[in-house]
């Protein structure tokens, strides 16, 4: 129902007997789904059965959403120990935790009854209960669960390689690494978690570009950096890794996003001051030129060179890497800039990024000097604006616009 | 393929056969596709009905049958799942009430369903009410998408006021990038189809002031690339569906003047399968009701003649939005 990349096949191509093989697949298909349903619509959960039957079908049609849920419930209703006084510490409920986000009144429905086990208030203080033999059932559990959550994570990790854009399964995954938390003890738990960042690399590796994996790879960060598991930054790391997905593909703007929301806590936890800021914003300028010089056709790359220029620039209310740089400095970056671009134009004078970021730099030379025009044609936006209109004739209704836009803000004096 | 190269510029929109094609989905039960896209039926009903409503034939399913099936779907929460049997979720509650507001039949809730109220609920229960954001349902998971849906939903149902607005208004405020853009969550890359779910979700929040416009609609109309299709990305493939994501931003955003109106008109076009009808994601590929009702609403958003006018806000014939809502023309 929703094909993407599928090339079209003429609908009268099925021949007798592949119709007859569809046929068949649908009775096992089906045969497998009336199982299920029969068990889950009598809350049989705890039955032995129905556990490896919801493998079998997540196997054919990892969509198929509300059977993760039956695995869940199977996995709460026997198979996972139950979290108790005698369980591990868990210093926090989780965000994503079920319990946070409970319809309140999903109790009432037959099919989303049950559930979740929210953390026992008693395991937030204390992760003793006493006599030896709770500590012992504990890890008797633990290991249990321990493998359990382990083998979870094994069984969706061939799915989401042959389904990698499948919603469902980086939720399910998600859910079980949640599950760790709450039930396992917190060097096991953030084993399990740290273990994640392999598979994220590996999905990364397929499809650079994917955003589930990135989202998740973000998601798992902040996880691990919080209480819960290793309880420190792992922002060094991460910006670590955007530079090597850049140098292995300049054109992964997935990852030069990744770099631009990662570099304020950096240069804070670095404790950064005014002019470590300004040495660091000199090498993302001098990395993104290197890349451009590469691959002057490449968005990405201008989207990123756009980005730290708007740190130069900074804008109202919102917080830039380096806050403190005088007008002066501003617009010495900017001339700087504008500069290296023209010199990129003498060797690509076709390509329409160059000049749309002449266009906004010149705007943003114009507000920084107020009264100050200049002589040359490159000081005058609407130079830059023309050269746009002939390069990229789709975006015409876009120019006039701007157009009409730079006579207002040279009328009001802005520029 | 060969056939598409000598499609000719005056090429039609093939209504009649997109017509059948849609008539067509649900008596496909010999094919094993249709039994694993059991999980999307509510959706598919939506996409279908919707696109019917838009060619004009909004008869073309029946009425009654339509609603014994959404309310067949419903769980005694409120929520609905995608067909019998399957969990309740945001998705296809969202779904069951925008088909319910296309045929008219919110009454029916109260009739035989659970009523709106605990429709309502439902959803209102699936909001964090410290963060703002929205679970799709028990189980976690937060996305901009099922903020959005239950912000569509709510104010359909005039239920608005069981959610805070403004808690989820921030929500999306957070998720806002540099480049005017939006992503599921806070720091995640702008995507085109979550820039959709954040911009409608503004707008009917009434606070499309907090929305970067300019910036946001230069990165909206440099998606649409040389063939004259739209990615959703930078530096990714174009997309049919983005006709939808892409062009209704712009919309809501007073902007589809900045793309090329007329080559998205031809690519969406030459995305059509004109024998079996329906609407692929690129020319040649396999048509699927999804893009079939994203080319459409595509069109109609281009003044495409020989359709109705959809609502970029809602995804729904403006008429139905504007019954549902009480406004008048």
């Amino acid at each position: 129902m929703d094909n993407h990349g599928i090339a079209r096949v003429a609908r009268t191509a099925r021949t007798e007997e592949q119709r007859q093989q569809d046929l068949d697949k649908i009775q096992k298909y089906k045969q497998l789904d009336d199982a299920i349903r029969d068990k889950t619509s009598r809350h049989a959960y705890d039955d032995p059965t129905l556990f490896p039957l919801t493998s079998k079908l997540l196997r054919l049609n990892p969509e198929y959403y509300t059977i993760w849920n039956v695995r869940r419930r199977c996995l709460t209703s026997g198979l996972l120990s139950r979290p108790s006084a005698g369980s591990w510490p868990s210093t926090a409920s989780p965000s994503t935790s079920p319990s946070a986000t409970t319809n309140p009144s999903s109790a009432v429905s037959s099919s989303s009854s049950s559930a979740a086990i929210p953390p026992n208030p008693a395991s937030l203080t204390t992760g003793k209960s006493g006599t030896t033999a709770d500590v012992e059932s504990a890890v008797d559990s633990t290991d249990a669960d321990s493998e359990i959550l382990r083998s979870e994570l094994a069984f969706t990790v061939p799915l989401l390689l042959e389904f990698p854009k499948c919603y469902w399964i980086w939720k399910y995954r998600k859910w079980i690494l949640e599950q760790a938390i709450l039930r396992l003890p917190r060097p096991l738990a953030s084993n399990v978690w740290e273990g994640e960042l392999a598979l994220v690399y590996k999905m990364l590796v397929k499809d650079r570009r994917n955003f589930h994996a990135w989202g998740y790879r973000r998601y798992l960060v902040a996880r691990l950096e919080s209480a819960d598991l290793l309880g420190r930054s792992l922002v060094e790391d991460e910006f670590a890794y955007t530079t090597k997905m850049i140098r292995g593909d300049l054109s992964n703007f997935s990852a030069w996003h990744n770099r631009s929301r990662l570099m304020f806590r950096l240069l804070d936890e670095r404790g950064a001051d005014d002019e470590a800021r300004a040495a660091f914003l000199d090498t993302e300028l001098n990395l993104v030129q290197e890349a451009l010089n590469v691959g002057p056709e490449d968005q990405s790359l201008w989207y990123y060179h756009r980005y730290l220029i708007s740190q130069v620039i900074g804008s109202k209310g919102m917080p830039t890497i380096t806050p403190n740089l005088t007008d002066g400095r501003k617009i010495s970056y900017l001339e700087q800039e504008c500069e290296f671009i023209r010199d990129l134009l003498q060797d690509f004078p076709d390509i329409k990024w160059p000049y749309e970021a002449l266009l906004e730099y010149a705007l943003a030379l114009r507000k920084l000097r107020p009264g100050i025009k200049g002589e040359e044609q490159e000081d005058d936006p609407n130079f830059w604006l023309g050269k746009l209109r002939k390069l990229d004739a789709m975006q015409t209704g876009r120019w006039n616009d701007v157009e009409r836009d730079i006579e207002r803000q040279l009328a009001d004096s802005i520029i | 393929m060969a056939d598409l190269k000598r499609l000719p510029d005056e090429l039609q929109l093939a209504t009649a056969q997109h017509v059948r094609y849609i008539q067509s989905l649900d008596t496909r039960k010999d094919e094993y596709d249709y039994w694993l896209t059991e999980h999307l039926r509510l959706n598919g009903l939506y996409w279908g009905l919707t696109a019917l409503h838009l060619l004009r034939h909004p008869n073309a399913l029946p009425r009654e049958e339509t609603i014994n099936f959404v309310l067949s779907c419903q769980h005694e929460s409120g929520g609905f799942g995608a067909a019998p049997g399957h969990d309740a979720h945001m998705l296809y509650t969202v779904s069951a009430v925008q088909i319910l507001a296309l045929v008219d039949a919110f009454d029916e809730l109260e009739k035989r369903g659970t009523g709106k109220l605990k429709v309502a609920q439902f959803m209102a229960g699936l909001q964090d009410r410290e963060k703002g954001t929205f679970a799709g349902d028990e189980w976690g998971e937060e996305d901009t998408r099922f903020l959005y849906g239950a912000l569509n939903a709510l104010s359909l149902l005039d239920m608005l006021h069981l959610v805070d607005v403004d808690k989820a208004v921030n929500h999306v405020v957070a998720c806002a990038n540099f480049d005017g853009g939006y992503g599921v969550n806070p720091g995640d890359e702008s995507h085109s189809g979550q820039i959709f779910t954040c911009v409608a979700a503004l707008t009917i929040a009434k606070r499309q002031d907090l929305i970067d416009k300019d910036r946001l609609a230069g990165w909206l109309s440099e998606r649409q690339l040389p063939n004259g299709g739209l990615n959703g990305r930078p530096e990714k493939k174009e997309d049919v569906c983005y006709s939808w994501w892409v062009l209704s931003s712009l919309s809501m955003i007073g902007r589809t003047h900045w793309i090329d109106r007329e080559k998205l008109i031809d690519f969406i076009l030459r995305s059509q399968d004109t024998v079996d009808g329906g609407i692929s994601d690129r020319p040649g590929n396999m048509v699927d009701v999804w893009h079939t009702l994203f080319g459409l609403t595509g069109l109609s958003l281009l003044g495409y003649p020989g359709l109705d006018e959809i609502d970029p806000v809602y995804c729904l014939p403006k008429s139905t939005v504007e019954r549902v809502l009480g406004k008048s023309m």
